[in-house]
């Protein structure tokens, strides 16, 4: 009777499904049902489902020991972030309800919904309700929710770390700030994957003010059993590039594919899936339709068709990007395969329990390194993995334009009173912080256009009379209703076939650089562009493969901070002559060239390599900082040096180094590095040498649609709605102008610093490269670290295709030098 | 350059950076698609704009037309945005600049966002065109299209067009374009947007950037 008298329905229940709770769920249904909130981390695949939703049920089983005939009234929310993840919640929690018999119903509310299910559901909320961060916000916007949701007891957030850190995070933060006004003795239970900073996921759970609240921490401590396995090339090239992607692998690849049944295989870029995806197919043609491709442009009702195949087990192999990371259980996969460096030691844990997903099972991948450096990258995650140094995700400090956006949609849904929405909003832990200016300004925004000095006449969104701000032209609720939700998506085009079809989004830009009749490769098929409309590219299906595959922005992961650090302590092992495990025996004879013809850089040095090419002079510096800060760094002493010694500088970057190619000689001594690469006046200088505007137009685009200036275009929008659609460049540009002061600019300036730009690991990169020894030296070559970065110099400008000859050619010449010395 | 001297069907054109042309030998001065109330139209639909955009358009136009001094306007359609954007402030403020240029005539060429927001009031004494207005060598027409024997006059597109910078980033300059039988012209409004054109290798554009114009060599067009 441990959980009160209805404890004894679910230890049979657990029993009839051959099922044994495990402790940690047992000390999840206790704190539950004492009332608490909390936060539930555990790997996937260990049932945090029902560690949460068992005690919901016992609880209402245990007050209701007579069975009664109506339905519960809402007791649950359960949130996720990902629709592709709601069936299958909706699912799991749908077997015990069936199997007990019980009085509760369990709807799912997302997007997706039919308007219909959707007014039923409004009139009357099913027991649980399982939906998403946009269509909670949208109810909210309902003036009668809160009567709706009375009986409301707990809410739950389901993969709280992916949310964690994204805008979307945010707005869940705001609407359960609003539940908890609401409902005080809400609970509020989050479920997240381990991470770096959990303490701190907990408090964004639970609010800024939730030290007096109960709240508490369970681990499932389940220690997941990962199987890291390696595949090595016969031949360790010395002087490979990004280009190859280890395709050189694919017949190791192959041998895996067929002895397991069903096998995931991740790469890190969606266009890395479609090269894949590409020669899975042209290797073993009898294989087509049995391999399938899946990542985050690909259209819903394809990826769900994947989905389903995986949850049966009939298919062979699916080549995948982060779309699938998410914990969706599907059973059936036997083996995952990692295809380039993981990046990060989260992410790779992640990929690894999308294998063995059953209880108690062992989680098997396999890593194919696209050159030889990943072995590194690779072995360190191996020792990262046992050591469990997981990486953190940031919470995000106050985005103005998801206030914004929360103000209008709750003056819509009843409409509010300024002192008491401050304190709920502070009550985010995004916006502890937020500062009286910055509430008056987002309140003035939605009321009166510009600040209290410069209102904009006849501006009306959020109206205030007698002390509440509410909205109520209906012309207006439409509007916003519809700019709810877009948090996620970017300027995407749509691709459909000529004669019907849709096959799924790519960015604009990509589409904005194809001819008609030009063919490239998207969701696995060969296309032959034909024109775009309204935001809808036509293609139709291509006689010949190949072409170009699409570029997603955004889509090279950096390298972790945390990765880094054991990848630099492996390179300094191996400076030392220490090569411990099959990766870094394989992969030796390129370090010790790089050891012989430079230096393996120490952790506590910053090696600085200095080579005299054709094309000029290479300086090749490695702070292994991740590709983000180089992009920055790279930029910053490009400028830095450029005024020293006035030339004409391009960079490279990856997730190791960066290179700065000068047409002119340029030769700085180790006291004017020390000073370029000086933490002081980081950020003017930052700004000055980028072209920041443009950034920040770019990172606009964003804001001006969360903060509802910028409509999308909908399908069968009318005439009215077309007439007020403007672009975000075109708003920036006026706010520019007109309104230089607005907030909105502001944090797309602040953003672009943060986010794109990561100024802080950057500035804590310069300090700890303050108090490095700087290793400058002078190469006859380039080395195996810094011909990667030559490499994409080259591919960046030299045009046609005569750029992969010359880095071949240069290869070539490396390999012999560096076999003549051998000898 | 802030302008530029052109011929054009035989006829000499200035190009005013601030995206007007000025007809000497008639004293007329073009321009295209301002889109007055625009800002009004948004902020009727709850986006906030702010309003100096009218003001400073107008302002610009005053400007043009005192330094060519001007007998006479023509506009290339797409007067008024929206029906909505004819908001008091807006109708005001472009009452009064009507009155103030009493001694100027205007022409307005009928566009597409007229037909929906609605003729300007008798009282400004706007000469309502219709959809097309032949005069010498020219049509003056809203959407570009060509008309035997008579170079065409246009606007409607809004081109701009788009140069590859370094890094690969690009840069998208509203424009002139001068055609065989055709020109577009760059919307005069400051709030409005831009559509990228691929002119043809014969077409004479005229690019603007930070209130400069700058003729595009052939070599950089399709």
């Amino acid at each position: 009777m441990q959980f009160g008298p209805a404890t004894d329905i679910f230890e049979k229940w657990f029993q009839s499904r051959n099922w044994k709770a495990f402790p940690y769920q047992r000390e999840v249904w206790s704190a539950f049902l004492e009332g608490k909130s909390g936060m539930v981390h555990a790997p996937t695949g260990v049932g945090k489902t029902y560690s949460i939703w068992i005690p919901a049920l016992m609880e209402w089983c245990n007050a209701h020991p007579e069975k009664t005939k109506e339905a519960a009234p809402l007791q649950l929310l359960w949130i996720t972030p990902l629709r592709a993840l709601a069936n299958d919640t909706v699912n799991a929690m749908r077997k015990p309800v069936a199997d007990l018999n019980l009085p509760w119903t369990v709807e799912l509310r997302t997007g997706d919904t039919s308007a219909s299910m959707r007014a039923k559901q409004r009139k009357l909320f099913p027991s649980a309700l399982v939906t998403t961060p946009e269509s909670l916000s949208l109810l909210l916007s309902n003036p009668d929710t809160r009567e709706k949701m009375q009986s409301l007891k707990t809410v739950v957030v389901d993969e709280w770390h992916e949310l964690l850190g994204s805008k979307r995070g945010v707005q869940t933060e705001l609407c359960l700030a609003r539940l908890r006004t609401w409902f005080p003795s809400l609970r509020t239970w989050g479920l997240s994957a381990t991470l770096g900073n959990l303490d701190e996921a907990l408090r964004v759970l639970t609010g800024s003010d939730a030290t007096e609240r109960q709240s508490v921490m369970i681990s499932a401590d389940l220690k997941k059993k990962v199987e890291v396995k390696v595949l090595i090339p016969k031949q360790v090239e010395g002087f490979p590039w990004a280009g190859h992607l280890g395709l050189n692998l694919l017949p190791q690849v192959l041998k895996y594919l067929e002895r397991a049944k069903t096998t995931l295989l991740f790469t890190n870029t969606r266009s890395q899936t479609e090269i894949w995806f590409r020669a899975l197919v042209e290797a073993r043609p009898d294989w087509l339709g049995d391999v399938a491709l899946h990542h985050g442009s690909v259209d819903r009702d394809l990826r769900e068709q994947v989905e389903n195949r995986l949850r049966e087990g009939s298919i062979r192999c699916v080549v995948c990007t982060a779309s699938l990371d998410l914990g969706v259980d599907f059973p059936p996969v036997e083996q995952v395969i990692q295809v380039g460096a993981p990046k990060g030691v989260a992410r790779m844990l992640q990929r690894a329990g999308r294998s063995g997903h059953r209880m108690g099972a062992v989680s098997r991948i396999v890593c194919v390194p696209a050159h030889a450096l990943e072995l590194v990258e690779f072995a360190a995650v191996r020792e990262a993995i046992s050591a469990t140094a997981l990486e953190k995700r940031e919470p995000l400090d106050r985005p103005l334009d998801v206030l914004v956006q929360h103000l209008v949609t709750i003056a819509l849904g009843g409409g509010f009173n300024e002192a008491a929405l401050h304190e709920e909003v502070k009550s985010a832990y995004a916006y502890r912080h937020l500062t009286d200016e910055e509430w008056q300004w987002c309140l003035d925004f939605v009321t009166r256009g510009g600040s209290a000095l410069q209102a904009y006449p006849q501006f009306r969104r959020v109206i205030k009379s007698d002390g509440v701000y509410s909205m109520t032209e209906p012309h207006l609720a439409h509007f916003h209703r519809m700019s709810i939700g877009t948090i996620t998506s970017d300027s995407a085009v749509s691709i459909r076939f000529l004669k019907g079809g849709t096959l799924g989004t790519t960015e604009e830009s990509f589409i904005a650089r194809l001819k008609p009749g030009q063919r490239f490769s998207f969701a696995g098929h060969a296309l032959e562009f034909v024109r775009v409309r309204d935001m809808v590219a036509y293609v139709r299906r291509s006689k010949k493969s190949g072409g170009a595959v699409p570029q997603w922005m955004g889509g090279k992961m950096p390298l972790s901070s945390q990765l880094a650090a054991v990848v630099r302590k492996k390179m300094s092992e191996a400076r030392n002559g220490i090569y411990d495990g099959r990766e870094m025996k394989a992969v030796r004879p390129v370090l010790e060239i790089q050891n012989t013809w430079s230096i393996i850089p120490n952790p506590d040095e910053l090696l600085i390599e200095r080579t005299t090419l054709r094309d000029g002079t290479h300086h090749f510096v490695f702070p292994f900082a991740g590709r983000l800060v180089h992009e920055g760094l790279s930029a910053l002493l490009a400028h830095r040096i450029s005024q020293v010694q006035p030339s004409s500088l391009s960079v490279t970057i990856n997730d190791y180094g960066f290179g700065i190619l000068s047409s002119a000689p340029v030769a700085l001594d180790l006291e004017q590095w020390k000073k370029v690469l000086s933490p002081e006046n980081l950020v003017e200088d930052l700004l000055a040498c980028l072209n920041s505007t443009e950034l920040a137009k770019r990172q606009f685009r964003e804001i001006a649609r969360i903060a509802g200036l910028v409509f999308q275009g909908f399908p069968g929008s009318s005439k009215s709605t077309r007439q007020i659609q403007a672009s975000s460049g075109l708003f920036y540009d006026v706010f520019s102008r007109y309104d230089p002061e607005n907030l909105l600019l502001q944090q797309a300036r602040r953003e672009v610093l943060e986010r794109q730009l990561e100024v802080k690991r950057l500035r804590e990169t310069l300090e700890t490269v303050s108090h490095l020894k700087i290793t400058l030296l002078e190469t006859a070559r380039l080395t195996p670290l810094s011909f990667p970065l030559w490499a994409s110099f080259v591919q960046a400008n030299v045009s046609s295709e005569k750029w992969t000859d010359r880095i071949h050619r240069m290869a070539e010449q490396l390999e012999a030098a560096a076999a003549k010395e051998k000898i | 350059m802030k302008t530029a001297e052109i011929l054009c069907a035989g006829e000499r054109l200035h190009l005013f950076a601030e995206r007007a042309v000025f007809w000497p030998k008639r004293k007329t001065l073009l321009i295209s698609d301002p889109h007055f109330g625009k800002a009004s139209a948004f902020r009727h639909a709850g986006v906030a704009v702010p309003e100096d955009v009218t003001a400073h358009d107008l302002q610009r136009l005053t400007a043009l037309l005192g330094e060519v001094c001007a007998e006479r306007l023509i506009i290339l359609g797409d007067f008024l945005h929206a029906r909505s954007g004819r908001s008091a402030a807006t109708m005001e403020a472009l009452e009064r600049w009507c009155a103030q240029h009493s001694s100027l005539q205007t022409v307005l060429v009928t566009g597409n966002h007229d037909r929906l927001a609605g003729n300007p009031p008798a009282c400004w004494n706007i000469h309502l065109a219709g959809a097309e207005l032949r005069e010498g060598p020219f049509a003056f027409c809203h959407e570009p299209q060509t008309i035997e024997k008579h170079y065409v006059m246009s606007g409607h597109i809004h081109p701009s067009i788009c140069l590859n910078r370094d890094f690969g980033s690009s840069l998208r300059l509203p424009c002139f374009v001068f055609g065989e039988t055709f020109a577009i012209f760059p919307a005069f409004g400051s709030f409005t947007g831009t559509h990228v054109m691929k002119p043809e290798k014969s077409a004479r554009v005229f690019a603007i950037r930070e209130g400069e114009l700058m003729q595009i060599p052939s070599s950089l067009l399709k």
